[in-house]
């Protein structure tokens, strides 16, 4: 296993980490719509994370190839994230909606806590 | 009004988003194409950028949205 799909794979079990907290959260707590709401944030974070994932290795694919990438996919991690805050606003009585947008930033929060609790390990 | 104030958020986090991509994706490929055993190095790199850059024009569409919708 390379260090980059080791590292995807660190990044992806502490997000389903945390999903597994926001999960207890819904189940036992009584904000019902903030847990829902950061469990659907999380969900398209993660999808989010995959895709980024993907299209990093493609373009990393051709670079050694020498052939050509169309696109890192950026409009469509924007359009999931449009998407999930679309959904919260369609049903506010089930997702509150700031908590799917904290939901949304996961993963880069924990990519950003990882890659300095790296550098700081191999320092 | 709600409508233009969206469009700027989303342009501008989108231009920004693209020049700082730009940069990142080119710099990685240039690297990869010179030394192609260090892909994996490069990549985690280019992943970590990619995403840190990614994390703004994401909170611009979201705030976009909100403002749509009030």
């Amino acid at each position: 296993m390379t260090e980059y799909s080791q590292m995807i794979r660190r990044y992806s079990q502490y997000t389903l980490y945390v999903l597994a907290l926001f999960v207890m959260g819904w189940g036992v707590t009584s904000y019902k719509s903030v847990f829902l709401g950061l469990i659907l944030g999380t969900v398209f974070s993660l999808i989010n994370l995959f895709s980024t994932y993907r299209k990093v290795n493609r373009v990393g694919q051709a670079a050694v190839e020498g052939k050509k990438a169309k696109s890192l996919g950026s409009l469509t991690r924007l359009a999931l994230a449009a998407l999930a805050v679309a959904i919260a606003m369609r049903y506010p009585e089930s997702f509150h909606l700031v908590s799917v947008v904290i939901g949304l930033m996961v993963t880069y929060i924990i990519i950003l806590i990882d890659s300095i609790l790296q550098t700081l390990r191999f320092k | 009004m709600g409508l233009i104030a969206a469009a700027i958020a989303v342009g501008l986090a989108a231009v920004g988003a693209g020049i700082g991509n730009g940069l990142i994706v080119g710099r990685t490929v240039e690297g990869v194409a010179r030394q192609p055993e260090l892909r994996g190095t490069l990549q985690t790199t280019m992943f970590i950028g990619v995403a840190l850059v990614e994390a703004l024009p994401i909170i611009a569409v979201v705030i976009a949205f909100m403002v749509i919708g009030q």
